[in-house]
């Protein structure tokens, strides 16, 4: 049986905001079509870091002060995420674990350096950006979803956006770009939690995982998903239509 | 002259709220404070003896009103917003209500719930004599932002009334963090002994506010409250002055403050904080409370706290604002052994937090134990509630848009009990369905 490993980085610092939603999301969507999937924590107490057997890596979103912490903790293994990430490796970032993909996030007074994995950088806004929030995308008919709320802008330069803010703010307020789509990272800003209300975005990040895993896959099997339409279609008709 | 025409404006307003049926708990205050910004500044003048202020996540609404209730008992005129409104309008409300068309009242104490938020802008008009903080949880994030922003606004609040005395929860390291603030007096309450199984559930305050590390537990009840101490910098659970023992679970609920027996018809472990934050506040206000249990008796709980509708089954109404207030809630329901049905209505007004996302922080799956008859799901969000529990691994019976339609079903079931688990805005009109389909309180 096929197996991927997730590796949720720090979840006991980045924890804010139901982001464990999307490792149950990854983890039933994967069982449910007979992959396993294997789940580890990479806490403040682990030692030692090896992204070589690992499928998806996982950052969340956590308090300021949060972030810094682990900031300085993961900035000694940048070069495994950076290699990671060059080499095709699946990453899903969301809020605070999306800034700290970033060259840096500069705060009123003081300036937090990041990973620099993405050729993005984040500032400290005035007002922080919270609502709801619909995006459409090139890779899926299907609307995302999903809830901001944060305090920095960020500036993806020559990135490629995750999608187009339908409603809502997205990673500047003005340029109307949401998240970061680069090789098979996916950064973003979106809580709700992201994957459970997004399939069709789930399956997308799987299908990159097992695809890596597995160059001869081809597609991952359906799902019943009438459910998770339905809890996305009632934001889209509530805000965009 | 301006307050005058406030007061009458206000009360001109409660009346034709009144008349339209409303629960006008902080309108008439808003526009009164228009006319007069410092109405809420007379609570100074005309309250003899003095102001207590409670604030917090969870509980305040029920340690305001049982601290007004043990005054009253004791035969103090008390000022108290027992609707739980508590900004600066909810306050302005309970003044103007208090106020005779001249103006004036006369009252011994006022017990005021404020806002984590407002406390700094409350603080402007009035300086307590006491203020409680019973807990800081994660609540409403979309509206505070984050955690610690609460902190520091309540930092700021404590700066402002400098010769108030604190009453904290001791076993809440975000709590304590408030009595090391400069020059405060501070007293602390707490539950010294293991009661709840140590479970691994969301906590979210488990870093130390002081320095950051990661603080160690000799044991803890939910969240983040318990015996703390950070390994890093020696911040640590203070010398509790009104310590809790002796805990039994049971009907009535019994345990112990500082050696005191006490014995109460209150479900939910949470009510031990809420009670001993009152006991320790009178005691600080230099009250006795020799008959705690009889000031108590008075109290007569708000809405949805637990609340039983009678049917042909009981019928039970629980409000949770936030993850640590559903988790209490469904610990609560647990220790049930009957059969029981559960209906949870999940919306998300700007009351409720427009932010979703901490269904994922609660741990719903437990409400699936052998004694679950049916699970029903409703609400503006029933959708994100419901695959919440499919990710859980766990069958929702039923999907619907419709309180009645819910509680009607659960009522045909033969299970023994039905718990109606709510959120803010969901209780009112819950409250309103249960009354209409003939339940007595």
């Amino acid at each position: 049986m096929m197996k991927i490993k997730i590796l949720h980085l720090y979840p006991d610092l980045l924890n804010l905001y139901g982001d464990k939603g999307n490792i149950e999301c990854m983890r039933s969507r994967l069982e449910r079509r007979g992959i396993e999937a294997q789940v580890v924590s990479y806490t403040c107490e682990d030692t030692g870091f090896d992204l070589s057997d690992v499928d998806i890596v996982f950052i969340g979103g956590g308090s300021d002060r949060e972030q810094k912490i682990v900031c300085g903790r993961l900035l000694e293994h940048k070069n495994a995420i950076k290699d990671y990430a060059e080499n095709g490796g699946v990453i899903v970032a969301v809020c605070g674990g999306y800034q700290l993909l970033g060259k840096y996030y500069r705060l009123e007074d003081e300036t937090i350096e990041g990973l620099g994995i993405l050729d993005i950088y984040t500032e400290q806004g005035k007002k922080r950006l919270i609502g709801n929030i619909v995006l459409e995308a090139d890779f899926t008919d299907e609307k995302i979803v999903g809830f901001e709320n944060h305090g920095g802008r960020t500036y993806i330069g020559d990135h490629k956006p995750l999608g187009r803010v339908l409603y809502g703010f997205g990673n500047d307020e003005k340029s109307g770009a949401e998240g970061v789509v680069y090789k098979n990272v996916v950064a973003t800003y979106l809580h709700g939690p992201l994957l459970p209300k997004n399939p069709a975005l789930c399956d997308h990040i799987l299908t990159a995982a097992v695809k890596r895993a597995d160059p001869d896959f081809t597609e991952l099997a359906p799902l019943d998903d009438e459910l998770e339409k339905k809890a996305n279609e009632y934001i889209v008709n509530r805000f965009v239509k | 002259m301006r307050k005058l025409l406030a007061v009458w404006l206000g009360k001109i307003l409660t009346v034709i709220g009144k008349l339209a049926g409303k629960k006008s708990s902080s309108s008439p205050g808003h526009y009164a404070l228009k006319i007069c910004p410092d109405l809420v500044g007379c609570i100074e003048k005309y309250v003899s003896k003095g102001i207590i202020v409670t604030c917090g996540t969870n509980g305040k609404t029920t340690t305001n009103n049982l601290m007004a209730s043990a005054l009253e008992a004791k035969g103090y005129k008390v000022l108290c917003n027992r609707l739980g409104a508590n900004m600066l309008s909810g306050v302005a409300t309970a003044v103007l209500q208090e106020m005779n068309i001249f103006g004036r009242f006369k009252a011994d104490y006022a017990c005021l719930e404020v806002d984590e938020a407002y406390t700094p802008i409350v603080f402007e008009h009035i300086k307590p004599d006491v203020m409680v903080i019973t807990n800081l949880f994660r609540d409403q994030l979309d509206r505070y932002g984050e955690i610690d922003i609460t902190s520091d606004i309540i930092k700021r609040a404590v700066a402002k009334a400098p010769n108030a005395k604190l009453v904290l929860n001791g076993d809440d390291p975000l709590c304590v963090q408030f009595g090391r603030c400069e020059g405060v007096t501070a007293y602390y309450y707490g539950i010294s002994e293991q009661v709840l199984p140590q479970l691994d559930d969301t906590k979210e305050g488990r870093f130390c506010p002081v320095c950051g590390a990661e603080q160690h537990y000799n044991f803890y009840h939910y969240s983040q409250l318990g015996d703390f101490r950070c390994p890093d910098c020696g911040f640590a659970r203070p010398p509790i002055d009104f310590e809790v023992k002796n805990v039994s679970l049971g009907t009535p609920m019994k345990f112990s403050i500082n050696g005191k027996d006490m014995s109460v018809n209150y479900k939910g472990f949470y009510n031990i904080y809420n009670l001993t934050a009152v006991y320790a506040a009178l005691n600080v206000l230099g009250e006795t409370a020799d008959d705690f249990a009889g000031l108590l008796a008075a109290y007569k709980p708000q809405i949805g706290r637990m609340e039983e509708y009678a049917f042909n089954k009981p019928v039970i109404l629980s409000l949770s604002k936030n993850p640590a207030g559903f988790n209490q809630a469904i610990a609560t329901v647990n220790t049930d052994k009957r059969q029981k049905d559960v209906i949870i209505a999940i919306n998300d007004k700007a009351n409720d937090g427009r932010d979703v996302s901490w269904l994922w922080d609660v741990d719903f799956d437990k409400i699936a134990d052998e004694n679950l008859n049916t699970l029903t799901t409703t609400g503006i969000r029933v959708y994100d509630i419901s695959l919440r529990f499919k990710y859980a691994g766990i069958n929702v019976d039923k999907i619907t848009h419709d309180m009645t339609d819910a509680v009607k079903t659960c009522l045909a079931t033969d299970s023994e009990v039905v718990y109606v688990l709510v959120n803010y805005t969901a209780l009112y009109p819950t409250e309103a369905v249960l009354k209409k389909l003939g339940g007595r309180t």
